[in-house]
């Protein structure tokens, strides 16, 4: 019952158009950065290594297909989380605005399981954007622009990585990255449980990742103590792959913090759905 | 007594002069070795080591034809720095762009050079100032220490091996200063570092050094210049 309802749930997240308009925006919002970088990129890799070319030149394809597809992802692992919640975060609520919730209530199928459903069907949308992404970041990067070593930039310093040794980082780091798409999915269902109606959810959720955020990047002392639990922290991880060497302490802290929120966000969510009153 | 004074005088002042070696005699030598060469192709295996950057040693073919032309093709991205690996060689090639002053002897391993200071004659000049190191047995630069006006100074460390008759090393040593690399902030973001954490990685060793080992030369075989243009 809880995979037929998932499917179910599943054909309602396709027959909203604002499914489609979070694809499309992210294919629009990649084919103007490969068009940037076709155009302008060596611009922005000098702008990279400028303070290093003084005194060294760098040969070889710089601006290829796997440094292309980690601007990319740099570039929209900020704004995917809007994309995700504009349709995530209508999957309760707008049943209840509808007024269809009282309907799927009536189903041979317990509460606990149809938000269980929600949450399953998001985490594929999720994952299928977070596919896409890579599809257009890495495939069609690295058909445009060819491949070779991967120059990253961190704030200790530049890190060259091999052609050969990339694609695993890649792999992983997609991973880490949906894990952290999905929180922001969970989180979204999960305020989705509170409300009456779409925007709510959608607004709150972006509003949380605002705070968390500038509570993250601000250095002042008395934060310290809460940023390595803020779900916004650990959303940069899938950077850590691409470190030499990678530090997979750090990794598997932020995998923790990241299921952790998953976990209690869904168990918050069964329980406020579970308590809600469906009848007015 | 007069006569004895003078006649040591003489013999000590010759004596003194005749060990002075003439600068540009002993730099023509070099740059006549060095023209020997119309061009080359040779295979280079980099190892960088530079505070801030982390790369694997990188395997290159570097191309090099009279006068100026010079090109590294590799696979992969190949640092290699700046100045250093042939603008010395053109530079002392102009012979009126600069004037040379002996400053010396030292050994290098158990090679003894004369120390020749090269000064541009220029205002322009990309070379502020040039110590070259040369072992005037064989007629080549062993070490040079140039300094530049955009790259700071460079110390290029030369060994030679069968190809020392042309003036062409099998190693290069560079020494780099790194002091002035800073991590443009904007594109570096890492959320998860502190700003004391950054400032701890930032306060590291301050020389870089590219180690460069030549092997497999083709010299004055002919290269295209084809080779040379920008793909």
């Amino acid at each position: 019952m809880l995979l037929k309802n998932t499917y179910n749930e599943f054909i309602k997240i396709l027959a909203k158009p604002r499914s489609y308009l979070g694809i499309g925006a992210l294919t629009l919002l990649v084919l103007l950065i490969l068009f940037a970088m076709k155009a302008d990129g060596k611009s922005f890799i000098s702008f990279v290594t400028a303070s290093f070319e003084q005194t060294l030149s760098f040969n070889g394809n710089i601006l290829n297909g796997n440094l292309i597809a980690f601007i990319i992802l740099q570039m929209l692992i900020v704004h995917i989380p809007l994309l995700v919640s504009l349709v995530t975060g209508d999957l309760i609520s707008g049943e209840a605005a509808m007024g269809t919730i009282r309907m799927m209530a009536t189903k041979p199928i317990s509460r606990t399981q149809i938000v269980l459903s929600k949450f399953i069907a998001g985490a594929v949308y999720t994952f299928i954007l977070t596919l896409w992404l890579g599809f257009l970041a890495l495939i069609v990067g690295k058909w445009m622009f060819g491949t070779g070593d991967l120059i990253v930039l961190n704030s200790d310093g530049l890190v060259i990585l091999k052609e050969q040794d990339i694609l695993w980082r890649y792999g992983l780091s997609f991973g880490v990255a949906y894990l952290a798409l999905l929180t922001i999915s969970t989180l979204s269902i999960c305020l989705s449980a509170f409300a009456e109606n779409s925007i709510g959810p959608i607004v709150s959720t972006m509003s949380i990742i605002i705070l968390f955020t500038i509570i993250g990047t601000l250095d002042v002392s008395v934060f310290d103590s809460i940023k390595p639990f803020l779900f916004t922290t650990h959303m940069a991880s899938w950077r850590s792959f691409f470190e030499d060497p990678v530090p997979w302490t750090t990794i598997r802290n932020s995998v923790s913090i990241l299921v952790i929120h998953n976990i209690v966000l869904v168990l918050i969510a069964v329980y406020k759905f579970n308590k809600k009153d469906i009848t007015s | 007594m007069k006569a004895i004074l003078s006649l040591l005088f003489f013999v000590h002042s010759f004596a003194v002069f005749s060990q002075e070696v003439d600068a540009d005699v002993v730099i023509q030598q070099v740059v006549q070795k060095l023209n020997t060469v119309k061009d080359y192709s040779v295979e280079a295996n980099i190892k960088t080591n530079i505070p801030l950057i982390k790369i694997m040693p990188v395997n290159a073919s570097i191309y090099f034809k009279q006068k100026d032309k010079f090109k590294v093709v590799s696979k992969g991205i190949a640092i290699l720095p700046k100045q250093g690996f042939t603008d010395v060689n053109t530079f002392l090639m102009n012979k009126g762009s600069y004037m040379a002053v002996s400053s010396g002897t030292k050994t290098i391993g158990e090679v003894k050079t004369n120390l020749i200071t090269v000064i541009p004659t220029g205002e322009t000049s990309e070379i502020i100032l040039a110590k070259l190191w040369i072992d005037t047995k064989r007629d080549v630069i062993l070490r040079s220490q140039v300094t530049t006006r955009s790259s700071g100074t460079v110390i290029v460390d030369y060994t030679y091996g069968a190809e020392v008759q042309f003036g062409l090393p099998n190693q290069l040593t560079f020494t780099i200063d790194v002091k002035k690399f800073k991590m443009p902030k904007s594109v570096a973001a890492d959320l998860n570092k502190t700003d004391q954490q950054k400032k701890k990685t930032a306060d590291k060793d301050q020389k870089g050094t590219i180690v460069i080992k030549l092997t497999n030369y083709k010299v004055n075989k002919g290269i295209s210049d084809a080779v040379f243009k920008e793909k």
